[in-house]
């Protein structure tokens, strides 16, 4: 589906007339659930994968300034490739963002600590304490809160 | 510089870079059809995308000597600046069903941050 073919008009936008009849309305835009999830998902993944590549880069660190660090870093392969998988989802976070409002959307990211946690523990052994995951589990709560103020916005 | 100083720069470079984001996309979104190519033209989606890179940069110094499953939580204080911010600078109404999800999830950063 090619995101030009997006019509629905976001939230703020005042109403413009929009030449409707020129697009099929079955195939219109693409979902934003789809474009804010598989955003979130492909950024936890990319930060996993940064930190996997961080913790062999930092091993071989080089004398010098932050930026000769930074290079280093970038260097690294698990980084350059976690790097270009968050892309991915920034593109598609960037759509997300046309479609809905910003203190709806960006709260939802938080969907990243269940994923970014559980990586942190399984992959890497990082230990998570009992007060971790209640803090974890009352995040989750608030993200599914949002969903309640999403009706109150819609058209 | 220390890595606590650069985990709060990424913070509040962050939470900008969304409001700029949001800001350059309602720009060109008003009523024409989403279009990548057209983000390339705003100065909004452009502030967006430095403050990206910058904050980038900084959260892999910040998260090369500080715990992953530590560092990643503390981010989200950012979600109550960016609410702040998208009241003033792009005049979108909360209602209070969304204010108390943000407090909701302030809290569980709240408590992530007091257990470390």
């Amino acid at each position: 589906m090619r995101p030009e073919l997006a019509v629905e008009v976001e939230e703020e936008a005042p109403s413009i007339p929009v030449r409707l009849e020129k697009v099929r309305p079955n195939t219109l835009a693409f979902p934003w659930e789809v474009a804010a999830l598989g955003a979130i998902i492909l950024a936890s993944c990319g930060h996993l994968l940064i930190k996997a590549g961080l913790r062999s880069a930092v091993l071989t660190t080089p004398a010098g300034g932050i930026l000769t660090r930074l290079v280093h870093y970038l260097l690294h392969p698990a980084v350059a490739a976690g790097l270009g998988i968050y892309g991915l989802g920034t593109i598609m976070w960037v759509y997300a963002v046309s479609r809905r409002s910003i203190s709806f959307l960006y709260p939802l990211t938080a969907l990243n600590y269940a994923i970014v946690t559980m990586g942190g523990k399984f992959l890497f052994g990082e230990s998570i304490t009992r007060g971790r995951w209640l803090g974890i589990a009352v995040v989750m709560l608030g993200v599914a809160l949002m969903q309640f103020s999403m009706k109150e916005e819609k058209r | 510089m220390s890595a606590f100083s650069a985990l709060w720069l990424t913070i509040i470079l962050s939470a900008c870079a969304q409001v700029f984001l949001k800001r350059g996309v309602t720009c060109i979104g008003s009523g024409a059809p989403f279009s990548y190519v057209s983000l390339v033209k705003s100065p909004w989606v452009w502030a967006w995308g430095i403050s990206f890179v910058l904050a980038t940069g900084l959260w892999l110094i910040a998260m090369s000597r500080i715990q992953v499953s530590y560092a990643f939580p503390l981010l989200s204080i950012s979600y109550p600046i960016v609410a702040v911010l998208s009241i003033f600078l792009l005049g979108e109404r909360i209602p209070a069903s969304r204010w108390m999800a943000i407090a909701v999830i302030t809290f569980g950063v709240a408590l992530i941050y007091r257990s470390s």
